[in-house]
């Protein structure tokens, strides 16, 4: 019950700083660029992608939320299915050095090839700058950006948060949801909802 | 501990079986537990206590930035039927920008076993179906079948000991707001300011609320108290999108103070 106390102290000084800071984008809001380097050493801008839809996923292979969506061979479903109908789809790993779900560019390559994998490319962020960009909660995590640059959906793989490879079937998957939203016109139904997963690995 | 140990064994053989020859470490030991009945009581209680590893928990039923509250599905006597969780006051978990609501060490998760038709002779065994994830740095889902039956031959040292742990735990449950708390939250593009009025007194108290996504879980509060009034101002989440007309959730001024309220939200 000590952190209660702590917290009810150190209240109004985490204030000043949280309210001042500047905020995660919103739905409707234009998405932050970024530039960021990829797992073979390419330069990854936002920008650059105007005009086309990008997803941007959080990933930790070491967390069995998103183990189900790998296992599964859901994750790979989707990144398959939507890239081959132009959509850009950024795999993020913001694990720090000595953090579970840590990997070099080359042991990223070599898993990416492993679980056939195959998103346009996967950014590493090691110092977590992008997933503080972007207040990347959870792994799994995923935001989608339309082709004027407005984030669309900020939230969660789908609607069953559980690490059960079984609930995958039957679930409302809420990137597919969006994207084929979108694509058709029409406003997207369920914009945001609450990641669920394991927390971003974040540098202390 | 040694009697913990054996009533471990007698309660789930297969998992411990299991556990002994090659399952890693799973940080949490779980025990369904019957209350010992006492006095006049109408309501059986049971209950699933989790031993947690130092440093692992679970989680709250808002488990705040990440993570999920377990889940129990109950396997009992035709003519039953089980209440919902009591989900005693959570800690706050996490640090920096992720944030959870959870518990560490030892919590109980109680639960009403309501009669819902004349009393058979189906029997008295009760059991449960657990699944739940036990974080620290990591985390690691986990599943149990546990049972016990109504009546069960605890030993009288036994039989108090969970006897004060129910109590314990019913202590540390949220309770109703007093009476002369009225509640109200208004808002901006950015922030509720969640009022108390008629709680004279009060010099700190923070918020969590009952549903995700409304409130930043790890932005900080601004606490104000006045003479007969308490407000808090907590930043929205960003992924609050649609205007919620009730913030829901717990008061927490202290350990065992922990009060429920429901704040119309005005512009």
């Amino acid at each position: 019950m000590k952190k209660w106390m702590a917290s009810a102290i150190v209240a109004g000084f985490a204030v000043m700083i949280a309210l001042t800071a500047a905020r995660a984008a919103r739905i409707g809001e234009r998405a932050p660029d970024f530039t960021a380097t990829d797992s073979n050493g390419k330069t990854q801008k936002l920008s650059d992608y105007a005009g086309k839809f990008v997803v941007l996923e959080w990933t930790n292979r070491g967390c069995p939320y998103t183990q189900k969506q790998y296992n599964s061979g859901n994750m790979q479903r989707l990144q398959k299915e939507w890239t081959a109908k132009g959509v850009v789809w950024l795999t993020v790993v913001s694990s720090a050095p000595g953090k579970q779900g840590y990997v070099t560019a080359d042991e990223e390559n070599a898993y990416v090839k492993q679980v056939t994998a195959s998103p346009t490319a996967v950014i590493l962020d090691p110092d977590g700058a992008l997933g503080h960009l972007y207040d990347a909660k959870t792994t799994p995590h995923m935001f989608i950006i339309n082709p004027q640059g407005i984030l669309i959906y900020n939230g969660a793989i789908d609607d069953k948060p559980t690490t059960d490879v079984a609930d995958i079937n039957g679930a409302k998957n809420y990137v597919t949801l969006a994207l084929d939203e979108a694509m058709a016109g029409k406003p997207v139904s369920v914009a945001t909802s609450r990641p669920y997963g394991c927390s971003v690995k974040y540098p202390n | 501990m040694l009697a913990l140990v054996a009533l471990t064994l007698l309660t789930w053989p297969r998992e411990c079986a299991r556990a002994a020859q090659t399952a890693p470490p799973s940080h949490a030991q779980l025990q369904l537990i019957a209350k010992p009945p006492s006095g006049e009581e109408k309501v059986l209680w049971v209950g699933v206590l989790f031993h947690l590893d130092p440093g692992w928990h679970i989680y709250w039923q808002n488990p705040g930035d990440s993570g999920t509250p377990p889940k129990i599905e109950w396997h009992l006597p035709a003519g039953y039927k089980a209440g919902p969780i009591q989900w005693p006051t959570p800690v706050r978990l996490g640090s920096g920008s992720v944030i959870d609501y959870g518990y560490e060490n030892q919590v109980l998760l109680m639960t009403a076993i309501l009669r819902t038709a004349p009393a058979t002779s189906a029997g008295s065994s009760i059991s449960a179906d657990v699944k739940y994830v036990v974080c620290s740095e990591v985390c690691i889902p986990g599943k149990a079948h546990l049972s016990t039956s109504f009546g069960n031959t605890y030993s009288p040292a036994e039989a108090n000991q969970w006897r004060a742990l129910f109590e314990k735990t019913r202590s540390q449950l949220p309770k109703a707001a007093p009476k002369s708390w009225q509640a109200s939250a208004k808002q901006d593009k950015d922030s509720f300011r969640l009022t108390v009025r008629g709680a004279p007194e009060i010099n700190g108290a923070s918020f969590l609320p009952h549903d995700p996504d409304e409130i930043e879980n790890s932005a900080g509060r601004v606490f104000v108290g006045g003479d007969d009034r308490f407000s808090l101002t907590l930043k929205k989440s960003s992924q609050l999108v649609k205007a919620i007309s009730t913030l829901r959730g717990l008061i927490v001024l202290g350990p065992g103070r922990a009060y429920e309220i429901a704040a119309p939200v005005t512009q």
